[in-house]
């Protein structure tokens, strides 16, 4: 007998033996402590920071995964939000603007929680002149943060340029932790795009040499997380706005999937371990986990 | 005997290299290849040159929260480099040598082992179908970019930055990213 259906009739029997308040009661202290134990470590001085992928729809949607993202920041207390491209979609004129990035995270831009936008393929490139996507005028440039480095890539025009500069950064990077992200994912069982295996060729090489542990990207309306590659980790995060439902289709690779609802992911990095947990509109823990650092 | 037949598998790949690159022979040996890739590069530099001296007459455009003043200096730009080459046409670039020398190398990459790749590229990206004139603006409000492949980009001659091939259709446009401006076309290089 699976659980389910035991917890429901313990909930039935609760609201006929107790009341409707107090049943409402018992299940929001059961649903805490459901959450609380997927929660993140939260240890002190580790970094901590939101991904977002394809989420500039301007849609309800997009406002409900906000909204849930200000819920997990009364905890999680992140500083920073990596973006992983499509952050406007169609118009981006001021109120396009307003309407597709300002409005919906009003409150962690208001509590000075600061974004760092990669392009995607339905952004304007000089979105990289908007300064609260914090791009420094640069299709695509690194910052750090304690002891991670992040590398925000333009993977719609993966030129000679953009190779040696990152070439140049990755290994340079006395970092602990080296992350990258960008639109366009190198592994992805997604359907409507699948991996890009021109981007992966190309780049792959460049990560494993230099100590790339992680890769955040979207493109792919659904969230994915993939099994390792050459020791990397490789999330698929692009329904934070958009959602293409039913559309992976789970491979050998798939370690975990989710394509029936948008989400986002919070990450903290404490010394040698970088723990993330992905989290539904609705507020559910859809994936957590831990990597090490090698 | 096996001394002469690595020599003349050697002179064999040799000469496919670099036959079509020179000149007649009587001629001095200059690579006919590099001479129309430094043309090219003389013609997209004086371009940028153009660009980059009506921009120092607007006002400088830096990281701000307004987009309104990032979409004005876009419109304020682009209709200035439009003024400038309002009798631009087709060629004036991609010269019809280099654009048979585009056609050769972009036919190199696919042929080579990056061709598989290059092609699941252009399918998994986000194809468009758009025909586009030269000092037309990319729809990007409408049209997604479709990304260029890496290892095409390898391929093609050295471009500066903020100028971008790109694949629309069938078509590779030259653009100006920084003035979003198709500033020329080759036609039907993709089939």
């Amino acid at each position: 007998m699976s659980a389910e259906p035991i917890f429901m009739r313990a909930v039935r029997f609760f609201i006929t033996a107790s009341g409707s308040r107090r049943a409402i009661l018992f299940l929001g202290i059961l649903a805490a402590v459901v959450v609380s134990a997927d929660d993140l470590p939260l240890k002190k001085d580790s970094v901590r920071f939101a991904v977002i992928g394809d989420m500039g729809t301007g849609d309800k949607a997009q406002y409900e995964v906000a909204r849930q993202m200000e819920r997990s920041r009364e905890t999680a207390m992140f500083d920073f939000v990596t973006m992983l491209g499509d952050n406007i979609y169609g118009g981006n004129s001021a109120a396009d603007m307003k309407k597709k990035f300002e409005d919906p995270y009003r409150a962690l831009l208001d509590a000075g929680v600061r974004f760092y936008a990669s392009l995607g393929n339905h952004d304007d490139p000089n979105e990289r002149f908007y300064k609260p996507f914090n791009m420094s005028e640069r299709r695509y440039y690194s910052f750090r943060k304690g002891n991670v480095e992040f590398f925000a890539l333009d993977s719609n025009y993966m030129d000679p340029h953009q190779m040696d500069w990152l070439n140049k950064a990755l290994h340079d990077s006395s970092a602990a932790w080296k992350i990258c992200f960008f639109h366009h994912p190198l592994y992805s069982d997604g359907r409507f795009h699948g991996p890009d295996t021109d981007l992966r060729a190309r780049l792959e090489p460049i990560f494993q040499s230099s100590g790339v542990r992680v890769v955040l990207s979207g493109h792919d309306h659904v969230y994915e997380r993939i099994k390792p590659h050459g020791g990397i980790y490789y999330f698929v995060l692009g329904n934070s706005g958009e959602l293409r439902a039913h559309n992976l289709r789970p491979s050998s690779d798939t370690v975990r999937g989710f394509d029936t609802d948008r989400d986002f992911m919070l990450m903290e990095i404490a010394g040698d371990q970088l723990y993330f947990q992905t989290i539904s509109r609705t507020g559910g823990t859809v994936d957590s986990g831990v990597i090490e650092r090698q | 005997m096996k001394r002469a037949a690595v020599f003349l598998i050697a002179g064999t790949v040799c000469a496919q290299i670099f036959a079509p690159g020179f000149a007649q022979i009587g001629h001095p040996p200059v690579n006919a290849d590099a001479v129309v890739i430094q043309d090219f590069e003389k013609r997209v530099a004086a371009y940028l040159q153009l660009r980059k001296s009506i921009e120092s007459k607007l006002l400088r455009l830096k990281s701000t929260p307004s987009q309104e003043k990032i979409a004005q200096h876009g419109n304020e730009l682009r209709s200035a480099v439009r003024e400038a080459r309002k009798n631009a046409g087709p060629g004036d670039i991609f010269t019809p040598e280099i654009a048979a020398e585009i056609r050769r190398l972009t036919a190199t990459a696919v042929q080579q082992g990056d061709g598989d790749h290059i092609g699941q590229s252009l399918r998994h990206a986000e194809p468009v179908q758009l025909h586009l004139e030269i000092n037309d603006s990319y729809p990007v409000d409408r049209v997604p970019l479709q990304s260029t492949p890496p290892s095409l980009l390898e391929n093609l001659p050295a471009l500066p930055s903020e100028i971008e091939y790109r694949i629309t259709g069938r078509d590779l446009v030259l653009l100006d990213a920084k003035a979003n401006l198709i500033i020329d076309v080759i036609r039907g290089l993709f089939s």
